[in-house]
């Protein structure tokens, strides 16, 4: 913090103008940088996948990419399939519910009063989740910090918090909202400097104003409002010296007027991802996930031609061919996100290096079950595409029934923060997953 | 015969201390010093004894240009040696007698008898006096900006002015509908009802064994809330269920406890309550499975305990949504007494941008809440009509062409979307000077006095009528304007600011944490404290509600508020769970607000009661003397040092020195008369098995000596005297018009105080009074220097 405080005093930013410049804090942050910035995405779409049109058949870094994957086709040699990781946790609540709460914490959720489908009531998670543990970890040094650390995005998420609606915590009992509508996502991230562009047009009508007022007060009166003009120039001194030093990049335009609907969550998905990308560029986080919906998601995709709810449908059993192609045509449409959004990333520089964004993030897609009509917590469709922890991508692996805490565990230590279990460390025994590098 | 007299530095240093620094001689001008007619009587009469008056004048002026110039400076604005400078409120009698006594300082005896009255009488007229003061630097009516609490009063009636303003209704409690369904299903709906708070257990049942399962069930409960102050507070729902709170907001629950999950059942929110205003409120709650059901809303009010929300500050009714601006603000400028808008500082600014920021946010946010809006619709024109009469009504005038042009048109033209171009006319229109500054000279008309009656009267902009009629050149005469003011006075936001005013003349805000000894009153609880404070605001609300709104009422009533709790603490009959109500308590004993426990408590120690406290409080607050600080920090004896001494005793050898005996005099022998009451204000026959003195006397300003005998002795004078009337007057001119009553004409403040005792203490009437007289001058007229002040006869 020191040296941030210094670095605005150089700049001559004072007390007043900080809320306006926090974004300054990335801009010192990344001066400092040593090592190659490092970024994780946790995608999430819900009711589990088709595993007959997911799974590639083959092992190893000859593989083919089944109909679901297919979208990312051009990126295969930095995609790694995960067969055969499975959400153990098991206690209250039943398995949209664990599937969703336990995703990412890798722990038990709380005995509460939220009834699922069948099994007992529940409440929260009773633990961090990955993708916060690690923000907290790049977080607590100097050189990874971030204005926010993370970012939590979501799409046409019900307006509603229980435990199938949130699948990162800050802590036990602490579930944190995804923000699924663009503009206010557009708020947090730019609301300051749209504020401070407006503002410093506005300060200038402003003094205009007092030295209107001013002609028509007495000579004592004037002192006043003297007094209030320096301190607008103060204001617009200090609001144009952060404006000059705000992200050099230019602020994503987002299309004006899309509602929350559901037939817009095309638009709303692509918003969301363009927003991410320019997150990125930034530098405003190193750590994001995406949520398309809920834990027993029901999004009507007619801009497909499907008419039935997503988590409807997967409950048909497997002989029911129809439903299983609509299925695979849902899930191949979030595939399809996941590339655009790598295709962003692949296309997108890396500030200040000569690689792309893609080079240094890891985007990991999951799901709160294996399959929907099952309501299995085995082979959860997990997916990880790009280059930002070392991994040796491009290939298809099939483990045997292992917990996913290890991929949790394994994903913190990409980063390395070497923990040793994370969430229930009874299924961390065996230790951090093999095989990824 | 005269020495020539020059001061050794001790002898200064000491001079300095006696009469520059402590002496009673000595007061703030302002708001706590009182200009008095008493003391221009007193000159005036002695003037008509002494036939050769002009002669002693004469002599005075002689002998202060003599003697004590050289160290007091014309007009006793002080010097380099002796710099601090002389004026107060004491009679010219006490006056004489400290020059008697202590000037010059190498020299004492020189000036005494006739000599130092001629000197006394000289100085008072010359300088001294409050009104000599107002004539060397006449006050002026100042340029102001809008106070915090103006600010956000502004920005709550700006929304509300879209909507409309929602005073209480007369019933209490909240509307509960019990469903027998974890959902709210209107199908399962059984009971539709009014429930006087939110406190229910149900143990392992249901609240209806015959239609509603005990498995699972739930409740809603809805309404507003009614606050009684301004400031922070602090909800919270305990349950081991599942609920959810709004407040003041639909979309966004304050508190979301929806999901029960492990051990936790208390879950809290704090909003920020503007006085005046009620608040929408709704709980949701549910029970499903766990072994049992309780829920309870509480809540914490600014600087007191958590509690179940009483039935008092709950109503069925639901009210529109309030535009808060919570964003915090530097205090204003309270160092002439009251909140004065008279100074702008760069973290001033700073907060007027980011409330700015804020209330665009929110406007623009639940612009359709505010507006007639539809989903859907093309709403553009909608939108800039709205944004048109934003800047109208925060501006309290319509806009002229010219400012259209730059605070809405230009402002659409800049911009994408007509959100944005309303986003720029609220940021352009809340930090204008035109928004952010009371009236100005530029145009002095209708609206302007329009203004001076709402800021006066509600703490806030004109409303629509008050506009309207300003329009329509309706408030030109004075019958205009006082019927206006009328209206106004009996909205309840103009109920609220006084009883604001109520607090601040009673000092509460320096009471805000009451803490006792729990070894001497282990009974005293916060909660106690709490609850007297409720006592001591039912009083006050009594009193201003009652149709006399008389004033005296608040010194002379023979009753208390009590519930169970205060009544059984300190020795009355109600049952333990009886909620307030008017007691007659030791009736012979106890006069309003004298002799309140709420006020015994707070100016007391831990474990003794303090003459000086209460004291203080008598004579600057009620009775408007000018008291300065004391001259030097003076531990006060402990009372295990004096062990055979009463209070009474203990002060008064503690005080007795030259140095404090001149301001002690006055402030311990009002505080003596309340010595019946303990540190919790119980009354008490005796202290240390001595019986106790409450005798107490009082010098008044025109010289006379009062005495009495307890609290109601003490309040039946303080009722009566002028000196009361005229600082109770003088203060509600302040905290109302918030610029120096001086700066209205000399004569105001006799003028008003003779208002209020013709009108039997009216405080509705004479606050109408003082917002016609502040409406009706001009700033023009006002900003001429005060004639000077003459020494008159009184009529």
């Amino acid at each position: 913090m020191n040296s941030r405080r210094q670095f605005l005093r150089k700049l001559g930013v004072g007390a007043a103008a900080l809320p306006f410049v926090s974004n300054l804090n990335t801009f010192a942050s990344s001066l400092m940088a040593t090592t190659r910035k490092q970024r994780l995405v946790v995608m999430f779409s819900p009711n589990g996948t088709v595993p007959w049109d997911f799974w590639p058949d083959e092992e190893g870094d000859k593989f083919t990419l089944k109909r679901i994957m297919e979208p990312l086709k051009d990126f295969q040699n930095r995609t790694l399939v995960l067969n055969g990781v499975c959400d153990k946790v098991r206690g209250d609540g039943d398995n949209h519910m664990r599937g969703m709460g336990c995703l990412l914490t890798g722990t038990e959720l709380f005995p509460g009063n939220i009834q699922g489908g069948s099994d007992t009531p529940a409440g929260w998670a009773s633990g961090i989740s990955i993708d916060q543990e690690i923000a907290n970890f790049l977080q607590s040094k100097e050189e990874t910090r971030t204005r926010f650390g993370t970012l939590e995005f979501g799409v046409m998420v019900p307006d509603r918090a229980d435990t199938w609606t949130r699948m990162s915590y800050a802590g036990a009992n602490k579930p944190i909202a995804p923000i699924d509508d663009p503009y206010q996502m557009f708020r947090k991230l730019y609301g300051q400097v749209k504020d401070r562009e407006v503002l410093t047009s506005i300060l200038d009508s402003v003094q205009e104003d007092l030295k209107k007022i001013s002609r028509s007060v007495s000579k004592e009166d004037r002192h006043l409002l003297e007094e209030h003009t320096t301190f607008v120039r103060t204001m617009e001194e200090q609001l144009r010296q952060a404006q000059s030093s705000d992200v050099g990049h230019a602020i994503p335009e987002l299309e004006q007027g899309i509602k929350e609907e559901n037939d817009n969550i095309p638009q709303i998905a692509k918003m969301q991802l363009d927003l991410m990308v320019n997150s990125f560029v930034n530098d405003f986080s190193r750590v994001a996930t995406f949520q398309i919906t809920n834990s027993v998601g029901q999004p009507k995709m007619r801009w497909l031609g499907i008419d039935e709810g997503h988590h409807e449908l997967s409950h048909e059993p497997n002989e029911n061919k129809d439903a299983h192609e609509k299925l695979t045509r849902i899930n191949t449409w979030y595939c399809e996100q996941l590339a655009y959004l790598v295709r962003r990333l692949s296309e997108t520089p890396e500030p200040g290096s000569d690689g792309s964004l893609l080079d240094n993030t890891l985007i990991l897609w999951g799901n709160e079950l294996g399959q929907g009509n099952s309501h299995t917590l085995d082979n959860i469709p997990f997916v990880m595409v790009g280059n930002g922890l070392d991994f040796n991508m491009g290939r298809s692996l099939k483990y045997k029934h292992v917990p996913h805490n290890r991929l949790l565990v394994a994903l913190a230590h990409g980063f390395g923060h070497h923990i040793e279990s994370f969430g229930n460390p009874d299924f961390c025994k065996d230790g951090v997953l093999t095989g990824l590098t | 015969m005269r020495r020539n007299c020059v001061l050794p530095v001790s002898l200064v240093f000491v001079a300095l201390i006696v009469l520059s620094v402590c002496s009673p001689l000595m007061a703030q001008v302002g708001a706590s010093s009182a200009s008095t007619n008493q003391a221009v009587r007193n000159l005036a009469s002695v003037r008509l004894v002494s036939a050769s008056a002009d002669a002693a004048m004469e002599r005075g002026r002689e002998i202060y240009e003599e003697r004590c110039i050289r160290c007091h400076g014309p007009n006793g604005t002080g010097t380099k040696d002796v710099p601090a400078p002389i004026f107060g409120d004491r009679p010219t009698s006490d006056l004489a007698d400290v020059i008697s006594r202590t000037m010059p300082e190498d020299a004492v005896g020189d000036c005494v008898g006739d000599d130092a009255r001629a000197v006394a009488e000289w100085m008072q007229s010359a300088f001294y006096s409050p009104e000599a003061q107002a004539r060397l630097t006449p006050p002026r009516i100042e340029l102001s900006r809008l106070t915090v609490s103006q600010y956000r009063n502004a920005i709550a009636d700006l929304g509300a002015s879209f909507r409309w303003f929602s005073a209480p209704k007369p019933e209490r409690g909240l509307k509960a509908q019990y469903f027998a369904s974890r959902g709210q299903r209107g199908d399962r709906k059984v009971d539709d009802r009014i429930d006087s708070k939110v406190d229910f257990n149900f143990g392992a049942f249901s609240p209806d064994g015959e239609k509603i399962p005990e498995e699972e069930f739930s409740i809603v409960w809805n309404g507003s809330v009614i606050p009684r102050e301004s400031g922070w507070y602090e909800f919270t729902i305990r349950t081991e269920n599942g609920a959810r709170l709004f407040v003041n907001d639909d979309e966004t629950p304050l508190i979301d406890a929806w999901v029960r999950s492990g051990s936790d059942t208390e879950f809290r929110g704090s909003r920020y309550l503007l006085a005046g205003r009620t608040y929408r409120i709704r709980l949701d709650w549910f029970k499903f499975k766990e072994a049992t059901a309780s829920v309870a809303l509480l809540w914490k009010t600014p600087h007191s305990v958590e509690e179940v929300i009483p039935t008092a500050n709950l109503m069925p009714e639901w009210s529109p949504a309030v535009l808060l601006a919570e964003t915090p603000f530097p205090p204003d400028d309270r160092s002439s007494g009251y909140e004065r808008g008279t100074s702008v500082s760069l973290e001033w600014e700073d907060a007027v941008t980011n409330a700015a920021i804020e209330v665009a946010d929110k406007l623009v946010a639940r612009l359709r809440e505010f507006s007639d809006m539809k989903r859907g619709e093309d709403n553009s024109g909608k939108i800039r009509e709205f944004a048109g009469l934003f800047a109208e009504r925060a501006f309290r005038r319509p806009l002229s062409d010219e400012l259209k042009a730059i605070f809405v048109d230009q402002q659409f033209a800049a911009a994408k979307s007509p959100e944005e171009g309303l986003r720029r006319v609220i940021l352009v229109t809340l930090m204008s000077p035109r928004f952010l500054y009371r009236e100005h000279a530029e145009a002095e008309d209708q609206f302007d006095r329009a203004s001076r009656l709402s800021f006066a009267l509600i703490n806030s902009i004109p409303d629509k009528q008050l506009l309207e009629a300003a329009r329509n050149g309706q408030l030109q005469t004075e019958k205009q304007v006082r019927d206006q003011a009328w209206r106004l006075v009996n909205d309840y936001r103009s109920r609220s600011r006084l009883l604001e005013f109520l607090r601040s003349w009673m000092n509460l805000e320096r009471l805000q944490e009451i803490n006792k000894s729990t070894a001497v009153y282990p009974d005293f609880t916060p909660q106690i404290a709490a609850d007297l404070k409720v006592s001591l605001e039912l009083l006050m609300e009594q009193t201003v509600d009652a149709e006399n709104s008389d004033f005296r009422r608040l010194l002379l009533s023979d009753s208390i508020f009590m519930n169970g709790r205060i009544a059984r603490f300190y020795g009355a009959s109600l049952p333990e769970n009886a909620d307030f109500q008017e007691v007659k308590f030791e009736p012979d004993r106890r006069a309003g607000i004298v002799s309140h426990p709420f006020l015994l408590s707070g100016f007391a120690y831990m474990e003794t009661s303090s003459p000086i406290h209460r004291g203080v409080f008598l004579s600057r607050g009620v009775l408007g003397r000018g008291v300065k600080p004391p001259p030097i920090a003076v531990a006060p004896t402990a009372p295990d040092l004096a062990p055979d001494l009463t209070t009474r005793e203990r002060v008064t050898v503690q005080t007795q020195a030259e140095m404090c005996a001149n301001c002690h005099g006055l402030i311990n022998s009002l505080g003596f008369a309340l010595e019946n009451f303990d540190a919790v204000g119980r009354y008490r026959d005796s202290e240390k098995t001595k019986p106790i003195d409450a005798s107490g006397q009082y010098l008044q300003r025109n010289g006379e000596l009062v005495r009495f005998g307890g609290a109601r002795d003490l309040a039946s004078f303080l009722a009566r005297s002028e000196e009361t009337h005229r600082s109770f007057t003088r203060q509600l001119f302040h905290h109302v018009v918030q610029q120096p009553i001086l700066a209205y004409g000399p004569e105001s403040i006799s003028e008003l105080t003779e208002f209020f005792e013709n009108h039997q203490f009216h405080m509705k009437h004479l606050m109408v009074e003082i917002a016609c007289r502040s409406a009706l001058e001009t700033s023009s007229a006002a900003s001429q220097p005060v004639v000077a002040v003459e020494p008159q006869d009184s009529p």
